[in-house]
């Protein structure tokens, strides 16, 4: 029986489950360098064997790195954008210093939640294919165009076990850009975001207290505060909470700070009134 | 196991023990409480840390208490540490497997006993166990919980023999201190208990909340 | 139906009397004496064995049994009854050792017995055993003596004897007993009240003696440590006892 070597074709593998919009999108013919390809499994339906390979019972499991809690949400004066800093491998805690806020460009914040890995890399592509289409367009890429890259990009590898789930922010001509992107390839805009297994926690603080008129002081306050309680109440997200904010001239870092100060801080005050 | 999360430790002195846990009280990834009791007096020189699913905690230190009076009735005298560690392993056997025609009579309690005490000449005696009652006994320290493998990692660096009741209070302290801080599922601060001949030690540490 | 006839044999007399368990006592009184000592360090148990007949095998007699490691027993009464509570406290006794991983103390034996003897004073069905008992044993506590009855009620002995000539040995003893006797004087004092009341000529095959003491043996951690063994002696040991004193 001759052996089947037809997987030997598949290269360049990913372009084939790849739409087209993807192949070729804004910046039309120099798409070959700034799309990322990878070889695929050599069976005939990858998408299946990455399945199973990340099923419970696989014997060789891949494992990923989850639980989280970020937020991000628009307001007058911008976008304030809050992350913990915990990364756990089920019940272990891996690292309590992760950074969360994955700086694309000057303009433009990513946030990390579901695979570390994955919103590393793509991110890091989007911002390669952000600075392309500057270079050619000689203006700054919009926050809706750049997190549109990002959910195209992804959605080519839909089924085959991307884990990410994102917040895209930034300034543009438009203002204050806020849009949320995951690896199903879903895409969605609104004033607040709050993405990971403590993200209920931190809506409930967050929806309290939010404001669009809210000072930077008081917005700031507010997002350390909700990924702060979701911090206390989530086993899986910790460490540090990191702020930062985005404004006209571009985002600014405002502080990293341990929740076990935050704690015995917030503990000596006065509970916030309800609203 | 993790379920609810924990982290308990024993660890032995110079004529003194100590057992220390943690105080979560969580189901999975929500913590619910942050003062929940998971180490129980069971005489003035013998304390019982259950780790494990939070119901059979409770329960198990209820049914311990009941046979521990019964003991202390019938044999008019306290139950000795060692004693007690067997009465433990022996109640846990009982209930190894279901027995299928009274399913009502459910499998094993899912919870890792440690037992901490003094014996009657003040020895240190600590031992753990595993859900069907196999005792593992130690001179040094036994631990159980979620946070098992960072709890062993702690010790094994920290313990050193002989160790003076307020050397052994530093000591377990920054075991779990250290432990919980790689766990997700135990911490939201701890309790700690010396055990000396003349009196026990209690007491709470502030620790991480997150 | 059958429950109709099965109620207790042991019931009151008009005068508040249970006349099963007299009986009971009177079977114990005409069964062969036997005697207990408590000394400082040790008790000893001792009896006479009877044979119907000269042509009964008497080596195969025995009347002193082991309990537990360090408790044992001697009765005078009915031998199989005794047989039958031999073989409940040795079952009760390893029970406790599997639940505690320990010897049960002397005291916990014998209200395990004296249980079973009152439940059959009260239980439909089943009459009194017709057998007293002397238990010893020794623990943390210290070396102990008890006697059981057949009514179930026990009591802590210094010295005792039931059976046939239990009044002359107990008056005996009452003379012989001193509290600070260690455990090879109270073997003589044991022989010395059997020898008064035995019909003809004492010797190591006519009698059995049990003791219960302290000794030192190495651990599995190669410590060297005091335990509590009963043991009974063997005809040799008893021979040179009884050489000791003629």
């Amino acid at each position: 029986m001759p052996l089947d070597l037809s997987f030997l074709d598949l290269k360049p593998a990913a372009a084939r489950f790849m739409p087209a919009s993807v192949l070729a999108p804004l910046d039309g013919p120099l798409e070959h360098d700034a799309i990322a390809t990878f070889d695929l499994a050599p069976v005939s339906n990858p998408t299946e064997f990455i399945h199973n390979q990340m099923s419970k019972d696989a014997e060789h499991r891949i494992h990923m790195a989850k639980g989280t809690t970020t937020l991000a949400f628009k307001f007058a004066k911008g976008v304030v954008v809050a992350v913990d800093s915990r990364a756990t491998m089920g019940p272990y805690i891996g690292s309590s210093n992760v950074k969360k806020v994955i700086e694309i460009n000057p303009f433009l914040l990513g946030t990390m939640a579901g695979s570390a890995a994955d919103c590393q890399y793509w991110e890091r592509v989007l911002g390669t294919r952000a600075r392309l289409y500057e270079l050619r367009n000689k203006e700054r890429i919009s926050v809706a165009a750049a997190s549109k890259l990002l959910c195209n990009m992804v959605y080519g590898y839909k089924g085959m076990g991307l884990s990410m789930g994102t917040m895209v922010t930034g300034w543009d001509k438009k203002g204050p850009g806020l849009y949320y992107v995951d690896s199903d390839g879903q895409r969605l805009t609104n004033h607040l975001f709050s993405v990971g297994s403590g993200s209920t926690y931190a809506y409930g603080v967050l929806d309290a207290g939010y404001d669009y008129d809210l000072s930077v002081a008081d917005a700031i306050d507010l997002a350390r505060r909700s990924i702060f309680h979701a911090t206390y109440r989530d086993a899986y997200s910790g460490g540090s909470v990191n702020v930062y904010h985005v404004k006209e001239g571009g985002w600014e870092f405002i502080s990293k700070t341990d929740v076990f100060d935050l704690h015995y801080e917030y503990q000596d005050q006065p509970r916030p009134a309800l609203v | 196991m993790e379920y609810n999360g924990s982290a308990i430790i024993a660890m032995t002195g110079k004529n003194c023990v100590a057992i220390a846990a943690d105080r979560r009280f969580g189901v999975q990834a929500l913590t619910l409480g942050m003062d929940f009791q998971k180490i129980f007096r069971v005489t003035d020189r013998t304390y019982i840390g259950l780790s494990g699913l939070a119901t059979d905690v409770t329960t198990l230190n209820e049914r311990f208490r009941y046979k521990v009076n019964m003991y202390r009735l019938n044999e008019e005298r306290e139950i000795g540490t060692k004693t007690f560690a067997h009465m433990v392993s022996s109640s846990q056997y009982e209930k190894r497997q279901a027995i299928p025609e009274f399913p009502w009579r459910f499998g094993p309690y899912f919870v890792e006993p440690v037992i901490a005490g003094l014996e009657k000449d003040n020895t240190p005696f600590i031992c753990s166990m595993d859900t069907i009652g196999c005792i593992n006994y130690a001179k040094d320290f036994v631990v159980a919980g979620t946070a098992t493998e960072q709890l062993y990692g702690v010790c094994e660096s920290f313990w050193e023999p002989d160790l003076e009741p307020e050397d052994l209070f530093e000591t377990i302290s920054q075991a779990l201190l250290n432990a919980m801080d790689r766990d997700a599922l135990s911490g939201w601060g701890g309790i700690v208990h010396v055990i000396t001949p003349t009196g026990v030690i209690t007491r709470t540490l502030k620790g991480r909340m997150d | 139906m059958s429950n109709r006839y099965s109620f207790s044999l042991t019931t009151f007399s008009s005068s508040g009397k249970l006349g099963q368990i007299e009986y009971a006592l009177a079977a114990v009184a005409q069964g062969v004496t036997a005697i207990g000592i408590k000394a400082a360090n040790g008790v000893v148990i001792a009896t006479e064995k009877k044979t119907p007949s000269f042509l009964v095998d008497e080596t195969t007699l025995t009347k002193v049994a082991s309990i537990s490691k360090n408790i044992g027993m001697v009765y005078a009464g009915m031998g199989p009854d005794a047989r039958l509570l031999l073989d409940k406290a040795r079952k009760s006794a390893q029970e406790y050792k599997r639940t505690y991983c320990e010897e049960p103390p002397t005291l916990m034996l014998v209200k395990e017995v004296a249980s079973v003897m009152q439940e059959y004073t009260q239980s439909g069905g089943v009459r009194p055993f017709g057998v007293s008992l002397l238990i010893a044993g020794i623990d943390e506590t210290g070396p102990m003596l008890y006697q059981v009855d057949p009514s179930g009620s026990y009591w802590a002995w210094k010295a005792s004897a039931i059976g046939k000539n239990m009044i002359n040995a107990k008056t005996f003893l009452e003379k012989r007993y001193s509290s600070t006797m260690e455990i090879e004087d109270a073997v003589h004092t044991a022989i010395l009240t059997l020898k008064e009341g035995i019909e003809g000529q004492i010797s190591e095959t006519n009698i059995e003696i049990g003791i219960a003491q302290q000794i030192e043996t190495t651990n599995r951690d190669g410590e060297l440590v005091k335990v509590g063994v009963f043991r009974s002696l063997s005809n040799a040991e008893i021979k040179d006892y009884l050489t000791n004193i003629a």
